[in-house]
């Protein structure tokens, strides 16, 4: 797929959508190199958001695993050159 | 009938999985980890005889993974916070075949662990159970399964402690088990699966214990793979990721 440049890491866009009553980020598309996880991702949230706990999904469909590389769920999931992740203010438990 | 059809699909889904749906959307689950988890044991599907005073649907029973062994890995530890898994099942019988008596003593301390899918006919959503057990059977406490949970699992451990993970008796085993409390589960599937939701969606069930378990699993380090969620699935959602942007 990114046949052009195979030596340079990967940035994907991820745009990163409220749901619910969570707050919305005055910038909401940022660039992430492709081989970070997707850890890097929820914590990016929690510090913009101050919260301990969010719910972050993509395609409403599922949670990724923090351990997940972004390009994978890029290239799996995403769509129009960027990957959507939505996040909500609920916990999951308790 | 179209009317009442009709109707039924303007009313907003609560989240829960119907009790009939439940072993349909198992059979599609353990299908799809069995597909694409080969590093890990199948989920099986266990029948179970009636015992419910509602006994009106036609197969109850459970999906359960197990003997899946955790290696505990420092290194790994330090990095991420997290652990891999590893079946170790296979292994042994195949350097041992014959002697099954061999008292074995591992390099490593090994915790096994037991996972099972069982339906909540009062929450109507699937709960996780699981217990875990050194190797030569003594339960572990849950300080120790603590150890072996991923980091932020751990956290919440501390955080909430009545409200998360609880020892509870087993549904169907009556023995106590440890149970994730199933309490929020229908409001974050509300949220994974309601813009596809039409009570006449037949993908929709189906896809529902693998939408389910992409949340569980990370709290006991069970990972679903990507190829899980179907590419029928993709399709379907990317009309609605168009329509986000402006």
């Amino acid at each position: 797929m990114a046949a052009d440049s195979p030596t340079s890491v990967r940035k994907v866009v991820v745009h990163l959508r409220a749901t619910g009553d969570a707050p919305i980020l005055k910038q909401s598309k940022f660039k992430i190199a492709g081989t970070d996880k997707f850890a890097k991702v929820i914590e990016f949230l929690r510090r913009q958001l101050h919260r301990e706990t969010l719910f972050v999904y993509v395609n409403s469909a599922f949670s990724p695993n923090p351990d997940e590389l972004v390009v994978d769920l890029y290239n799996n999931f995403g769509f129009d050159g960027k990957l959507v992740v939505n996040y909500a203010c609920s916990m999951a438990w308790g | 009938m179209d009317l009442k059809e009709a109707v039924k699909d303007k009313i907003p889904w609560d989240g829960t999985l119907p009790l009939n749906e439940f072993s349909l959307s198992a059979s599609t689950f353990s299908d799809k980890w069995k597909m694409f988890n080969h590093s890990f044991p199948p989920w099986l599907w266990n029948p179970c005889p009636k015992h419910h005073l509602n006994s009106s649907h036609k197969v109850e029973g459970y999906l359960s993974l197990e003997n899946v062994c955790l290696v505990k890995s420092c290194e790994e530890e330090k990095n991420h916070g997290s652990l891999s898994w590893k079946e170790e099942s296979n292994i042994s019988q195949a350097e041992e075949p014959f002697d099954h008596a061999t008292l074995v003593c591992p390099e490593f301390e090994a915790n096994h662990y037991d996972f099972h899918i069982v339906y909540s006919p009062s929450y109507r959503v699937p709960v996780l159970y699981f217990r875990s057990y050194y190797s030569d059977g003594q339960p572990l406490p849950l300080g120790e399964i603590e150890k072996d949970l991923p980091g932020h699992s751990a956290e919440l451990l501390l955080e909430s402690k009545w409200t998360f993970i609880t020892q509870e008796e087993h549904p169907y085993l009556n023995r106590p088990w440890y149970k994730l409390h199933p309490c929020g589960t229908r409001d974050w599937m509300k949220l994974l699966l309601s813009d596809t939701y039409t009570s006449s969606n037949k993908n929709f069930i189906e896809q529902y214990l693998v939408s389910w378990f992409s949340v569980v699993g990370q709290v006991v380090g069970l990972k679903i793979s990507l190829e899980m969620l179907n590419i029928e699935e993709k399709k379907l959602f990317e009309t609605t990721a168009s329509d986000i942007f402006e």
